[in-house]
C-alpha cells in the first residue's frame, strides 16, 4: 500500500516536472479595462505561446482596478481605458509612465427587435430606459461628454443632454455590464464602446447611428507597475501589445490605432 | 450548562480561540475605526449616503410589510394543516435561504425581466419591473422572506392547541382566535423572524445588482452604494459600512432580547 502510494507520488512528481514551465517562464498578472476582455484574452494566448510565460488577466472597470492598485493589489501590467484612471497612479509612483496602445470610440446600442430607440434623438424621449456606466468609469465619462456635445449642437433641442440623463435607469460599474443589460433586452438603449459590440453580442443588438462629430474617443494607456515582480516579462508583454502582431489582434476586435 | 470546571483551561484551545476571536473582531473594529473618523458627520449628510439610506429604508420597509401580509398566512396554513406533498413544499420554500443571491437574481431576471417568462404579460399590463425600486423589493422579498416563514412556522407550531380549542368552545370565531390567542402567543417568534428578514434584506446585494441595477436615489441601496463608492470615493463607503456595523449589532441585540423573553415566557 505504502509502496503503491510512493510510486504514485513519484509518478506525479515526474509529470509535474514535465509540465512545469521552463525556468525563465514568469507568471504575469495583467490588470486591464473590461472593454479589453476579448482582445486581451486572445492576445494573452498569443503572447504566452510565443514567450512561454503564463499570463493571467483581471478585467474590471478601470476605476475599480485603479482603486485596487492604490490599495496595494499586486499586478505587473496595467491597461486603463483612459488617462484619468492611469495618471494618478503614475503620479503616486506606483506605475511607470505609460504609452497609448489603442484608441476606442463610442457606440449606441439597442436590443434587436425593439423599436423604442431607432435614432440618436430617441435617447431623450420620455420613458426610454437608458443604461450608462458610472461617471467615474471611462466609458461612462465619454458617454456623458457625447450627450453634452449633442445637446450643445442644438440638433435635438438644447435640453437633450438633461432629458437623456433623466432616462438613465442604471449606472453600471464597467462597460461590459452596460452592454449585457442591452444584450438581455432589459434596457432600451445603452452607450458602450464600439468594441463592445462583439460577435457574441452582435446578433442581439442594433447599433444606432452616431454622427462622428458627436462621437468621443479615448486613448488607452498601458504601463508596467513599479512594484512588478516580473519586470522583464511585463516589459515583454507591453512590447508585444505594441508590436504588429499584437496590434493586429487588437484591430480585429475593433480597436483603432492610438 | 454542564461544563467541567477546571482551574486552568488548556493552552492550545485557548490560543486557537484567541486567534479566531481576533480574526472575527478585528475587521469589525477596523470598519468602526475608519468609518467613525473625523469626517463621519459631514459624509453622513452627503447626498450619496443619504440617498442610499433612503432607498434602503424604503425598500426594506416595503419588503417587511409584504412579508408580514403574504408570508404569515402561508406559515399558519403550513403549521396547522396536513396535505400531500407538504414536506416537499416546505423544503422548496426554504430554498432561497441556501440559494446564492446572484442565482436568485438570474432567476428573477428570467421570470420578471422583459424577455423573461412573465415579460410579455407584464409589458401588456404596463408594468415595468427591471431597474425600478420594485425590482429591489422583489429581490429582497425572494431572498429574505423565507427567514420569516421559518420563524413563523415554528411560532405557530409551538402554540398549545388546547388554548385555541378552549377559546373556540367559548364561542370565539376563527379570526378572533387568531387575533386574540394565536398571534400574541406566536408574536416573539414572528418578531425574531421579521428582524432576521430585515437584516437579510438590508444586506441583499447579488440579486439586487443583477435585477434592479444601480442608480443613485432609485435602486442604489446601502450595499450597492458601498460597492460603487469603493471604486471612486472611499468616504461614503466607510461611513455606510460603519452604519451597517452599528445596525447589525443593534439587530443582533434585538434578536437576543426577543429570544430571551421567549424562553422565559
Amino acid at each position: 500500500m505504502t509502496r503503491l502510494l510512493f510510486r504514485a507520488l513519484l509518478r506525479g512528481l515526474a509529470l509535474s516536472l514535465l509540465l512545469a514551465p521552463p525556468a525563465q517562464a514568469a507568471r504575469l498578472t495583467v490588470f486591464a479595462a473590461s472593454s479589453l476582455t476579448d482582445a486581451f484574452t486572445e492576445l494573452g494566448k498569443a503572447f504566452d505561446a510565443q514567450s512561454g510565460h503564463i499570463t493571467t488577466f483581471s478585467f474590471a472597470g478601470s476605476q475599480a482596478l485603479r482603486t485596487q492598485l492604490e490599495q496595494g493589489a499586486r499586478a505587473d501590467v496595467y491597461a486603463s481605458a483612459n488617462a484619468a484612471q492611469f495618471e494618478p497612479l503614475v503620479r503616486a509612483g506606483l506605475l511607470d509612465a505609460g504609452q497609448g496602445f489603442v484608441k476606442n470610440r463610442l457606440a449606441i446600442i439597442a436590443p434587436r427587435g425593439t423599436m423604442a430607440v431607432t435614432a440618436l434623438g430617441d435617447l431623450g424621449r420620455p420613458g426610454v430606459k437608458l443604461v450608462l456606466a458610472d461617471r467615474n468609469v471611462p466609458v461612462g465619462d465619454l458617454a456623458r461628454r457625447m450627450l453634452a456635445a449633442v445637446g450643445q449642437s442644438g440638433a435635438y433641442g438644447p435640453d437633450f443632454a438633461a432629458r437623456s440623463l433623466k432616462n438613465v435607469v442604471s449606472e453600471e460599474p464597467n462597460a461590459r455590464q452596460v452592454a449585457l443589460k442591452v444584450g438581455l433586452g432589459e434596457a432600451d438603449a445603452a452607450v458602450v464602446y464600439a468594441t463592445d459590440v462583439t460577435p457574441a453580442l452582435k446578433p442581439r443588438v442594433r447599433v444606432i447611428a452616431l454622427p462622428s462629430r458627436f462621437n468621443q474617443s479615448a486613448v488607452y494607456p498601458l504601463g508596467v507597475l513599479t512594484g512588478a515582480r516580473e519586470g522583464a516579462a511585463a516589459q515583454a508583454f507591453v512590447k508585444f501589445v505594441l508590436s504588429p502582431a499584437g496590434q493586429k489582434i487588437l484591430r480585429r476586435w475593433g480597436f483603432q490605432a492610438p | 450548562m454542564t461544563a467541567r470546571r477546571r482551574d486552568h483551561p488548556p493552552a492550545l484551545p485557548l490560543a486557537l480561540s484567541a486567534v479566531l476571536v481576533a480574526f472575527l473582531l478585528l475587521p469589525t473594529l477596523a470598519l468602526l475605526g475608519r468609518g467613525l473618523g473625523a469626517d463621519f458627520l459631514p459624509t453622513l449628510r452627503g447626498e450619496v449616503v443619504l440617498d442610499a439610506l433612503r432607498v434602503s429604508l424604503l425598500t426594506t420597509g416595503l419588503t417587511l410589510v409584504l412579508t408580514l401580509v403574504l408570508v404569515t398566512p402561508v406559515a399558519w396554513l403550513l403549521a396547522r394543516f396536513e396535505f400531500p406533498g407538504k414536506a416537499v413544499l416546505d423544503t422548496l420554500l426554504d430554498l432561497p435561504i441556501v440559494l446564492p443571491p446572484v442565482v436568485a437574481g438570474v432567476g428573477l431576471l428570467l421570470t420578471f425581466g422583459r424577455t423573461g417568462l412573465l415579460g410579455r404579460p407584464l409589458e401588456l399590463a404596463g408594468i415595468e419591473l427591471a431597474f425600478s425600486p420594485a425590482a429591489v423589493v422583489l429581490a429582497q422579498l425572494f431572498t429574505a422572506a423565507p427567514f420569516y416563514l421559518r420563524a413563523a412556522k415554528a411560532g405557530f407550531g409551538a402554540i398549545d392547541r388546547d388554548t385555541e380549542d378552549a377559546a373556540r368552545t367559548d364561542g370565539a370565531g376563527r379570526w378572533q382566535v387568531f387575533r386574540r390567542i394565536t398571534w400574541p402567543l406566536a408574536f416573539p417568534f414572528l418578531l425574531e423572524g421579521l428582524v432576521l428578514t430585515w437584516a437579510r434584506a438590508l444586506g441583499e446585494f447579488g440579486a439586487t445588482i443583477l435585477f434592479a441595477g444601480s442608480l443613485q436615489g432609485q435602486t442604489r441601496t446601502i450595499t450597492l452604494a458601498i460597492y460603487s463608492a469603493m471604486e471612486s470615493d472611499l468616504g461614503p463607503a466607510l461611513v455606510l459600512s460603519a452604519v451597517m456595523v452599528v445596525v447589525a449589532f443593534t439587530l443582533l441585540l434585538l434578536v437576543r432580547l426577543v429570544s430571551a423573553r421567549r424562553v422565559r415566557a
